[in-house]
């Protein structure tokens, strides 16, 4: 039995497909930047056994492919008698490695703050948590925005990788029509075209950001 | 009574020793010059007065409260010693009222409305009442380090560092920074500068620190030193800045 697809069809299969991307994503970059913040707060702490620890955690997410990350978390678990499904396992992959990606691009928005800054509030008798919360972490945001933008176009871009494990979002669904229509070109240009139209607002946006705060005072 | 003792302090930078045995006496209501060669020390001793550098070995007391090698809780001395900075270091996130309120309100927990009649008073003490909601930014280099004067003195501290802080000034703009130092020193504010301004150290200052390689290589009143150096390394150090 031959089902035909009408082009229609293919589309609203996407956009569901699309919707799962939309969803993990944001899981995943707000997850990713809540966990993110706490690996921050470690690599720039006080204490040089969790600054390395971080440091550590950090190179292991930049240094293996999102891939064998997925694979990992997938397999991992369910190697300890849990089953996880795929949205789950997709889910906790990206989310780590995007704390990784965003503590690493954060770090340097905190290291650019200038010296004098720390030693004017130290003089202050500030704490460290208060140069932290009132001088440093203020300014360090304002540069941090527009490359935590353009990184989060890099999670978008990353979830596609969750299709090898079976999750049906965007790639997924695309693979699944492409076998059952014969139409791998158009279905894989429409899945492009979704891609696309998620990421190119977000990198669009980056870069107005971008030279917004570069050009413009520091309040 | 002194306010400030400072006793046999040693600093070592890796193998460069840098402070080698410092003794330094100051009382309430003095005013400190502390000159020297660059590299002399004298920057790293005003700095390791309120901690930012850490001390070797020695000890270091203000009004009380003790600093000895290896400390980290500096809080409550860092309270009775204000700093300015040659670079200023205002908060350019806030605005200048803000910035002279911050420490006041995170530090004391003093509430804001305890803190703005200090931060205005302050401003206006150092002639900017005016600016108190401007952005740092928004002021030139005199108006923006008398700001950091200001934001020091709302802490009400006994003493007053000042690290070179006429030294990122356009000429002009250095004497309006230099009226606000001579007020306070006026006023009995108890002043340790490091400074490149010989005339200013001689004729608002009390005491002279001149040091030479890591030592207070002569001090003394400093009309009577910069008359007579006693030492030759003082002399030729007089006569390369006339």
């Amino acid at each position: 039995m031959m089902t035909e697809f009408t082009l229609w069809d293919i589309i609203r299969n996407l956009i569901t497909g699309l919707e799962w991307t939309v969803g993990l994503s944001l899981t995943a970059f707000l997850l990713g930047g809540a966990v993110g913040l706490l690996v921050l707060t470690a690599r720039i702490g006080r204490f040089p056994w969790l600054q390395k620890a971080m440091k550590g955690y950090i190179e292991l997410f930049q240094g293996t492919p999102l891939l064998m990350q997925l694979f990992l978390v997938f397999f991992g678990i369910s190697l300890m008698g849990i089953d996880v499904p795929a949205w789950l396992a997709a889910a906790i992959g990206l989310t780590l490695f995007t704390s990784a990606y965003l503590a690493e691009i954060w770090r340097g928005c905190v290291e650019a703050i200038p010296k004098g800054q720390w030693e004017a509030s130290s003089s202050l008798a500030m704490s460290w948590v208060e140069q932290m919360r009132y001088v440093v972490l203020p300014q360090a945001l304002r540069i941090a925005i527009a490359p935590t933008v353009g990184f989060s176009v890099q999670v978008v871009k990353g979830t596609s990788v969750a299709s090898i494990i079976g999750f049906a979002e965007l790639t997924k669904t695309g693979g699944m029509l492409a076998n059952a229509t014969f139409k791998p070109f158009l279905v894989f240009g429409l899945v492009a075209v979704g891609y696309f139209i998620l990421c190119y607002p977000l990198s669009h946006f980056a870069m107005r950001l971008e030279r917004k705060y570069r050009g413009s005072s520091s309040h | 009574m002194d306010l400030v003792r400072i006793d046999a302090v040693h600093k070592h930078f890796g193998s460069n020793h840098v402070l080698k045995g410092i003794d330094l006496r100051i009382g309430a209501g003095e005013v400190v010059a502390i000159i020297g060669r660059s590299g002399s020390g004298k920057s790293t001793l005003l700095r390791s007065i309120n901690g930012l550098e850490s001390i070797d070995d020695g000890q270091i007391e203000v009004d009380g409260e003790k600093l000895t090698a290896g400390q980290t809780d500096l809080r409550a001395l860092r309270q009775k010693v204000g700093m300015v900075f040659q670079q200023f270091n205002l908060f350019p996130h806030l605005k200048v009222g803000e910035n002279v309120m911050l420490a006041p309100q995170v530090v004391k927990k003093m509430s804001r409305a305890d803190c703005e009649p200090i931060a205005k008073a302050m401003l206006a003490k150092v002639g900017l009442a005016e600016k108190f909601d401007a952005y740092p930014d928004q002021l030139s280099g005199g108006q923006q380090q008398r700001v950091a004067i200001a934001r020091a003195l709302a802490m009400q501290p006994k003493v007053m560092l000042c690290d070179e802080i006429t030294s990122a000034l356009d000429p002009e703009l250095v004497n309006e920074v230099l009226a606000v130092v001579k007020q306070l020193a006026v006023e009995g504010m108890t002043l340790i500068m490091v400074t490149h301004e010989m005339r200013f150290a001689r004729d608002v200052g009390n005491k002279l620190v001149f040091m030479y390689q890591g030592k207070v290589h002569e001090s003394g009143d400093p009309k009577e030193l910069f008359a007579n150096p006693q030492t030759p390394e003082l002399q030729s150090f007089i006569g390369a800045i006339n």
